[in-house]
């Protein structure tokens, strides 16, 4: 729990915890928030770049000591099983920000890579990765989050608990490494096929990437115990209902879990499988589905009202289809079986890894840091989010360890910074990707392929940069540029801190205790006459409602411009 | 029982708040406000106490309207311009007969001294307690329902906006959909006219309480209001600036093929 | 009826002290009030502005995440708001549907100014409460 700064006196959110901060707690949180300026230096020789996609805000202690070795060991491993011409990825931390570079091959390994990149696409390499993920890793990683899952911390004495969240560490570590295992698995047919498709049309890649649509069912969150549960309330009238009154949200899932029957049970699983992990991001910092019950249950009712648009991708697969020359057209239905085939990888190996490793470890990590703050030892259970893992086993065994105040001061830290603190670069430029014309064929391909996937799919620099507009109705005129926030009730009101621009399907009154902490609203539906229209009016902020997608197309925490007056809403960055 | 009047009769609002205030006068002018009854702050407290005495005579008053009915609360002390951002108003819609009515009474009596409303008044700088009145009516079942101001609110041209959508006008006044907007002149000609996105229409359920309705793909995007309805629609907004002058924010329903009013107060913003 | 049932209040030791007609008028104070079950029924750090007394049901109270004891059928809670609208030391969420009878600080207050006998239970309740949190 970050605290939430005020404008002025204490402000009372209803129905949120608050932290009645003195003088000296608010004069420190301002410091922090004016920060002097950081300093930042390569960690090492080479060129680092900045990854404010998967990493916008600054990473936890834990997160910056646990990742490194992991992702590099699992990223070194794709590229030997690809015969890259790397010697894996690699994360530094600088300030908590998450920068990547590139590790070199080992010389003596090269003529073995050339070889083995012959064999990917001859041997459709990526195939044997699959099997290996379906019938063992996911399996066995599940079966070992469910083991992990089943303890309660609360129950444990202080000794067992540290000895619970070591293994909920090594679990965390051993997962990162997992997922990126598969990474080149989920990238290199996706990059294939959009490579070649470029030789052959100008179809635009985000549309070739909207042919995979249906191939993963699990990044629109699916899975069998959803699909259980989209089933038993389908069959399940009054569950329905229930399902879709209006109401706190903690409440109506409680009583869907605890419904006698197939429903209840379906719930219950279905709770189970996803209450544990973060809804976005990766880092224990992240809250997990279950603390957002309005997000919770709002993605079931998506869930049980149906894909709406799932049905049109055969038509357009053959629309692209018709624009391959005719020579090539076997051709394209392979590659676009091979890419379809993987597509479900490039989710499933975060979610069944580290997502859901790191949910366990956050649950951990709370339930140790209830103790302490019961023992008045921390302040705010959540700072021990802020600890490395040593030294919250410190805190526990009474050992020296970080004082209260020190947690509190990384946890403000985090939350007073954003990537766009951090420079896109540290150290020399990175040099360019050696030519291809003078390698073999299959290295060249892979290279080629890999290349425009990461392009296309994790969004390289340029992406980001691009800028996204949004439009929707002018209802209350201004400008205002600050940090999206999405939220979807009042169980994430806490989350928004002064200057945010709230992004949200729709207002009640209930949102205006935020009122004072915004710059800007900017919601799904809604029109001029609505309630959010009418606060933004009334308060002068800026705002734009009905943008339709706002709550899809802005990511939380990313730098948005609200122009009312213009009925625009900017992705930045 | 003085606590229990016909909106015809409401006047004070130290004792009924504005909201009912506000009814009674579109009553007494003859404006389509559906049947109803205001409740001072002193009844629904009473009420909410368990008084048998008050619980007995509040039901047999209302008892005449029938059921289903919509609850409102009318707060008495958040006077002047009832901004919207000044409190936490509970609506109960659809309390199904008026035996339910003596507990649905004690929720609104609750959320007025709930913890986050006792909040939310001192930190707007109320520290007296509250005291919230009610206003009862018949709960329509409209076919379409929303809002229209007498004057554009972003531009301040004198204008009619309307803005509707299918079912309970909350699915407007909350923002949950994006409703057909209309700007019209005060001839009622249609200046500008836009299909919005009407994915849900919020419906009264059986037995009490309201739910979300999926509307049907082919009226999602299609226009709910006919020219008629419109024209209705413009006459409403003269006849309210008539009795209350200019700048009227109104909620309206159409049911049954007539226009309701079921509020008119002064535009904030 | 109005107010809460007498025998409920009698069960409770902040009124342990009160002779029937006392009793009586502190009952009628009271209103009854309904939790769903996994309502929040108070949050830390809040303006608290009733005090509650468990009729039928099962309510669990955490501090700081952490959780303390179940409250049940008798038990009371919230008493700081009888003295002032201070801010809630507890986050106490209905477990069960939750049966209870609330009075705020502006029914309480008159009752603890003119009965000096209600108010020295409420004191020696909030010091109980005092030598506990220390003592733990």
């Amino acid at each position: 729990m970050v605290p939430v700064r005020a404008a002025g006196g204490c402000f009372g959110i209803a129905g949120c915890e608050m932290i009645a901060l003195d003088d000296d707690e608010r004069i420190r949180m301002t410091d922090t928030a004016a920060a002097p300026e950081l300093h930042f230096e390569a960690p090492g020789p080479g060129s680092y770049e900045l990854d404010p996609v998967h990493f916008p805000r600054p990473l936890t202690r834990y997160w910056t000591e646990v990742h490194p070795a992991a992702f590099a060991a699992g990223t070194a491993d794709f590229a030997r099983y690809y015969g890259m011409l790397m010697g894996g990825l690699r994360m530094s931390y600088v300030n908590g920000f998450g920068y990547k570079s590139v590790a070199p091959p080992p010389e003596q390994e090269i003529p073995q890579r050339f070889a083995r990149a012959e064999e990917v696409f001859a041997g459709k390499l990526w195939r044997e990765q699959l099997r290996e993920w379906d019938e063992t890793a996911k399996p066995t990683a599940i079966a070992k989050h469910r083991e992990l899952q089943a303890v309660d911390p609360d129950a444990l004495s202080d000794d067992e608990l540290q000895a619970y969240l070591r293994r909920c560490r090594d679990h965390h570590a051993a997962m990162i490494t997992q997922h990126m295992r598969f990474t080149a698995s989920a990238v290199v047919p996706t990059g294939d096929f959009l490579a070649h498709l470029s030789d052959w049309t100008d179809v635009p890649p985000a549309e070739l990437l909207s042919l995979m649509r249906g191939a993963s069912p699990v990044s629109a969150g699916a899975s069998a115990e959803l699909e259980r549960l989209v089933a038993a309330l389908r069959a399940d009238p009054a569950g329905q209902e229930l399902l879709a009154s209006t109401g706190d949200a903690g409440s109506v899932l409680a009583e869907l879990r605890t419904r006698e029957g197939e429903t209840g049970e379906a719930v219950s699983a279905y709770l189970d499988l996803v209450g544990n992990r973060p809804l976005d991001g990766f880092d224990i910092s992240e809250p997990s589905a279950l603390e957002l019950p309005d997000a919770l249950l709002r993605a079931i009712r998506t869930a049980v009202a149906g894909d709406v648009a799932a049905d049109d991708v055969e038509e357009r697969i053959a629309a692209v289809r018709a624009q391959v020359p005719e020579e090539h057209r076997d051709e394209f239905d392979e590659l676009l079986g091979e890419a379809r085939l993987m597509y479900r990888l490039r989710d499933e190996r975060g979610v069944y890894s580290d997502v859901w490793a790191s949910g366990i470890m956050r649950r951990a990590t709370l339930g140790a840091g209830r103790r302490l703050a019961a023992a008045g030892r921390i302040h705010q259970p959540a700072h021990l989010l802020d600890a490395g893992l040593d030294e919250m086993c410190d805190l526990l065994a009474g050992a020296e360890a970080p004082s209260a105040e020190e947690l509190a001061a990384r946890a403000a830290y985090r939350a007073a910074h954003s990537a766009k603190d951090a420079p896109a670069t540290l150290g020399p430029p990175a040099p360019p990707p050696p030519d291809a014309s003078g390698l073999p064929p299959g290295i060249a391909r892979l290279m080629r392929g890999t290349g425009v996937a990461l392009g296309a799919l994790f969004g390289s620099s340029e992406a980001e940069h691009e800028e996204h507009l949004l439009r929707g109705l002018a209802a209350s005129p201004g400008v205002y540029e600050g940090t999206a926030r999405l939220v979807s009730g009042p169980t994430e009101f806490e989350r928004i801190v002064q200057g945010d621009v709230l992004v949200t399907m729709s207002t009640t009154e209930a949102f205006n205790i935020l009122l004072p902490l915004l710059g800007g609203i900017v919601t799904d539906s809604g029109g001029l006459l609505s309630h959010s229209a009418i606060v933004a009016r009334e308060y002068g902020i800026p705002g734009v409602v009905g943008t339709r997608q706002g709550t899809e197309l802005i990511a939380d925490g990313a730098r948005v411009r609200v122009d009312g007056t213009a009925g625009e809403v900017t992705v930045l960055a | 029982m003085t606590g229990v009047l016909p909106l015809r009769e409401v006047a004070d609002t130290s004792v009924f708040g504005s909201k009912a205030v506000g009814l009674g006068e579109a009553v007494r002018a003859g404006l389509p406000v559906p049947d109803g009854f205001a409740l001072s702050g002193s009844t629904v407290e009473e009420v909410a106490a368990g008084d048998e005495a008050t619980v007995e005579s509040v039901t047999s008053t209302v008892r005449p309207l029938g059921g289903p009915l919509a609850v409102r609360s009318s707060a008495v002390d958040e006077d002047g311009a009832d901004a919207s951002f000044a409190g936490q108003h509970l609506t109960l819609l659809n309390v199904p007969t008026v035996d339910a009515l003596p507990a649905a009474l004690g929720e609104i009596w609750w959320s007025a001294n709930s913890d986050s409303a006792i909040s939310y008044r001192k930190r707007v700088g109320l520290f007296t307690r509250p005291s919230v009145a009610v206003v009862v009516q018949r709960l329509l079942d409209p076919d379409t329902a929303g809002v229209m101001f007498t004057r554009n609110p972003v531009t301040g041209a004198d204008e009619r906006m309307i803005e509707a959508s299918l079912g309970l006008g909350e699915a407007v006044v909350a923002g949950l959909v994006i409703p057909d907007s209309y700007r019209l002149d005060r001839e009622t000609n249609v200046l500008e006219s836009r299909p919005g996105l009407k994915r849900i229409a919020i419906r009264r359920r059986e037995g009490g309480g309201t739910f979300e309705e999926e509307v049907p793909a082919a009226a999602v995007e299609r226009p709910c209001l006919s020219e008629d309805d419109l024209a209705a629609l413009g006459e409403l907004a003269t006849r309210c600036e008539d009795v209350y002058g200019p700048g009227r924010d109104i909620e309206w329903a159409i049911a049954d093929g007539t226009l309701y009013l079921l509020q008119c107060r002064a535009v904030t913003r | 009826m109005a107010g809460a049932p007498v025998e409920a209040l009698r069960r409770v030791p902040l009124f342990a002290d009160l002779d029937g007609e006392e009793l009586q008028q502190v009952a009628l104070l009271f209103k009854r009030r309904t939790f769903a079950q996994g309502e929040t029924v108070m949050r830390e750090g809040t303006d608290g502005a009733a005090f509650f007394l468990i009729e039928t049901g099962e309510a669990s109270v955490s501090v700081a995440g952490t959780a303390r004891a179940n409250l049940r059928a008798g038990d009371h809670f919230g008493e700081i708001a009888l003295i002032d609208e201070g801010v809630r030391s507890a986050t106490i969420t209905a477990v069960t549907d939750l049966d209870c009878y609330g009075l705020t600080y502006w029914e309480f207050r008159p009752l603890l100014l003119a009965n000096g006998a209600i108010g020295m239970k409420l004191l020696q309740s909030l010091a109980q409460k005092l030598r506990s949190a220390e003592a733990s």
